[in-house]
């Protein structure tokens, strides 16, 4: 399937800011069942983006505005193609567990065993795992499966009750959250519970009417490592496998390593960022027409995001104080 | 009367007195009244001063580093003050054979630290291999991610490093610790010696000292090594965290000693992927940084968010390599006091040598078999936090209460991986000036060590000594102080 993908993000500041330094991670991947044909980034003020891959092998843009404004406009555009990732057995064999083990004891995959910022275990989750009886057991597709459903079961999809960056303990209090906590959760349970590597994926969906997560956003998922498999994606927001209408854009640890955009500025006292996304499949390109399979695309305008990014007010003899305390924290290696 | 006592027992002449020798080697004797032969014209000199003139000498020091500002702050102590850095009046030597094998066993293991840190960034060979356990490797705090696959200029991380060596009771030279990311006391070093020849000019120019003095220089040729290829004449810059910052000394002497600009990061701004420093004149391009500043502060769009004495940016250039970084990112991972214990492994295992300078034999605690020796054995063995330095985070055994063992226990026992154990060695003793008699303390060595085009070490380096008796720990932040360190040409 081909797709068309247009991801606005516009910051606007309470008061003027400058020398601001942006990066961001917008460019859909290049793997085996994906091919980004096209991408092309609008930045308002105009600057230069420069871009580099990271050791994941995303590519990051980054750009500069020194100049004074109050206002920052990233246009991102893409033309990706997907192709349906292979087909999966009903179940693996019981010996996959050994297998898993065999490969950890060798060190594959190391990071993505580990506890990250937002999987550290906590009480709530722990709970968790003991109400859904997230155990090794049959084999670890089909517990996989079953997790992916029973997360998506517990907890109600809220586009307002966190933000992106919420800890997963916001979620499981109240067993609400967007598709970052789903995939936060499930990912902390399969790597402390399960102890399979599994990776934060962040992309676009290509929605359907029966989908749970909100169109008009980014999108979030998983990819566990399994035996003979390889890399395979679970969307526990939507209770679906990662399929040809997952785009991915970037992988990591978890959000904290590829949020779309991360930036530092001078000036200003917080701002509002507003995030669109419109994924278009492209005629010619044999989309299916069934009903549920139909693509939301009402030509209304996508909705909007909103969210306030936390104010970074603090008072001038406040900042000096900071600025000490991190003077005297460099270890000289006296 | 303890004095007439402790005479008697060394059999010392005047001002020896109080002199203790015991199992620990003794840089200057090698018995009681039979001082070494590199020592012995120190020996004959300090026999015909009177007490009273060598206290005037050592006023005259003090006093010296005073209007010279020479000064450190230490942390924990509540009235927070910048402190005189402690000086000795009396060298340290090192005959020219023992500095012979130093010199050699750095080379040797600062070019294997060095290719370490280029494999794991890249094949990780040593890791597949098994040579090094990976999980070390990766769950050190100071491993950089960021680092992986980024090739930085002639393939040098490591363009300061300052190593720890201490001598066993045997004499030989041994490392205790290695600090690759941004060893300090070099300042120190060149200001003693400074010092030492205002307050000892005849004994000084008739020695056959090798000179130090140079050391400047060389940093600056070491840096201008490294700079981009395109950067002609290269900018180069001294990046401190600022006047908090407890060797904030150092960093406007050496950038004074190099002539080059000292910095901030607010003084600097990356646009396009390049670096510049803000000037009266406008912007100036930079092509290397000197930089006194931690990993984690450098760039708060890479590293930590809050922090407020990096550059935004920085890190785009540096990976661009627009901007050189000494030392590099990510060196801190090969001076993890856990990854030490495998320096001789990682010198055969790339140079196929044995390590000229042996390790101290090290537990880890992140092996459940070492560790419930270390538990066991608290009272008799030194603790260290891994990622520390600086004396901070450490339990020295026989010198520890019930109650700091305890602490020490809780703290291993709920993170075992952060902490390694040692044997407590007794650091050989050098002839120190104090109270108007010369008497016995512990010492190290740290030798600064430059890595460019080749490896340059100043002949000595900063020795530190623990001034309070019977204290094993030289840190400046511990009550150490030092004294200047002569390596003699023949």
């Amino acid at each position: 399937m081909l797709y068309s993908v247009r991801h606005t993000t516009r910051f606007q500041y309470k008061l003027p800011v400058s020398e601001a330094i942006t990066e961001i991670r917008m460019r859909p991947r290049d793997s085996e069942i994906q091919h980004c044909n096209l991408f092309r980034l609008t930045l308002r003020p105009q600057a230069n983006a420069l871009s580099f891959t990271d050791s994941l092998g995303n590519v990051v843009h980054h750009f500069s505005q020194p100049g004074v404004h109050q206002e920052l406009q990233i246009v991102a555009e893409s033309e990706v193609m997907v192709s349906a990732p292979p087909v999966l057995p009903a179940s693996l064999d019981a010996t996959a567990w050994a297998q898993n083990d065999e490969a950890a004891a060798a060190g594959d995959h190391w990071d993505m065993f580990q506890p990250s910022a937002y999987t550290t275990s906590t009480a709530r989750l722990e709970a968790l795992a003991r109400e859904l009886d997230v155990t090794r057991r049959d084999d670890p597709l089909t517990v996989l499966l079953a997790l992916n459903a029973a997360i998506h079961r517990t907890f109600a999809y809220d586009a307002t009750s966190t933000q992106v960056d919420s800890p997963i303990d916001d979620a499981l209090l109240h067993r609400r959250g967007v598709c970052q906590d789903f995939t936060h959760i499930m990912l902390a349970l399969v790597r402390n519970h399960l102890r399979l590597p599994a990776r934060y994926v962040s992309g676009y969906l290509h929605h359907r009417r029966d989908d749970t997560s909100a169109d008009g956003a980014s999108h979030a998922w998983l990819e566990v490592f399994l035996p003979g498999l390889g890399w395979v994606g679970f969307d526990p927001t939507n209770n679906i496998l990662a399929g040809e209408r997952h785009i991915q854009v970037a992988i990591g640890r978890d959000y904290a390593d590829v949020p779309p955009t991360r930036g530092v500025y001078k000036g200003g006292s917080g701002s509002e960022l507003s995030v669109s996304v419109r994924v278009r499949p492209l005629h010619g390109s044999g989309g299916a027409a069934g009903t549920a399979d139909a693509p939301l695309d009402d030509g209304s305008e996508p909705p909007v995001y909103r969210s306030t990014a936390q104010a970074l007010q603090s008072s001038y003899a406040q900042a000096q104080q900071a600025a000490a305390q991190q003077q005297q924290q460099q270890q000289q290696q006296q | 009367m303890l004095d007439t006592e402790l005479s008697i027992q060394s059999g010392m002449p005047a001002p020896f007195h109080a002199y203790q020798l015991d199992d620990a080697y003794d840089e200057m004797f090698s018995s009681a009244g039979r001082p070494r032969d590199h020592y012995k014209r120190l020996f004959r000199r300090l026999m015909e001063l009177t007490p009273e003139e060598l206290e005037e000498r050592q006023q005259a020091a003090d006093l010296s580093f005073l209007h010279q500002g020479i000064t450190f702050t230490v942390y924990s102590d509540t009235r927070g003050t910048e402190r005189i850095f402690p000086y000795d009046l009396l060298p340290r030597i090192i005959s020219a054979a023992e500095w012979d094998t130093v010199e050699r066993g750095l080379i040797q293991r600062i070019t294997a630290l060095n290719l370490f840190l280029h494999d794991i960034y890249h094949d990780a060979q040593i890791l597949r291999d098994k040579v090094v356990p990976f999980d070390l490797v990766y769950s050190s705090k100071h491993y950089r991610r960021e680092m992986r696959g980024l090739d930085v200029p002639h393939g040098i991380y490591i363009t300061v490093v300052g190593t720890d060596l201490i001598r066993l009771p045997d004499g030989q030279f041994a490392v205790l610790e290695d600090n690759l990311r941004v060893p300090s006391g070099a300042s120190y070093m060149l200001a003693n010696r400074a010092v030492m020849k205002r307050v000892f000019p005849g004994l000084f120019r008739n020695y056959g000292i090798r000179p130090l003095d140079f050391y400047g220089q060389a940093l600056l040729t070491t840096m201008r090594y490294l700079a981009p290829p395109a950067s002609g004449d290269p900018s180069i810059v001294l990046l401190s965290p600022g006047v908090f910052n407890s060797a904030y000394f150092e960093h406007t002497f050496l950038a004074r000693q190099m002539g080059i600009p000292l910095v901030e990061g607010r003084d600097l701004i990356v646009h396009d992927a390049r670096v510049f420093m803000r000037t009266t004149s406008g912007l100036r391009p930079v092509n290397v940084i000197y930089r006194r500043i931690d990993d984690d502060f450098i760039d708060p769009l890479v590293f930590r968010k809050d922090s407020m004495l990096g550059v935004p940016g920085l890190f785009s250039a540096y990976r661009k390599g627009n901007v050189t970084l000494a030392n590099a990112a990510g060196t801190g991972v090969a001076d993890d006091k856990a990854i030490y214990a495998y320096v001789p492994a990682i010198i055969r295992y790339y140079l196929g040598e044995d390590a000229i300078l042996p390790n101290i034999d090290t537990f880890l605690c992140s092996d459940s078999v070492q560790c419930s020796y270390v538990l066991d054995n608290l009272d008799s063995l030194v603790v260290k936090a891994v990622g520390e330095s600086g004396g901070y985070g450490m339990l020295v055994g026989p010198h520890s209460t019930a109650e700091q063992r305890e602490e020490f226990r809780r703290q291993i026992q709920a993170n075992p991986r952060n902490f390694i154990a040692q044997p407590t060695i007794n650091l050989s003793r050098a002839p120190c000036f104090l109270e108007g008699q010369v008497e016995a303390r512990h010492v190290d060595l740290r030798p600064y060590i430059l890595y460019g085009e080749r490896v340059t070490i100043v002949p000595g380096g900063l020795t530190r000594v623990a001034l309070r008796r019977g204290s094993l720990v030289v840190n400046s932040s511990q009550g150490g102080g030092s004294k200047d360190t002569w390596v003699l040409h023949e």
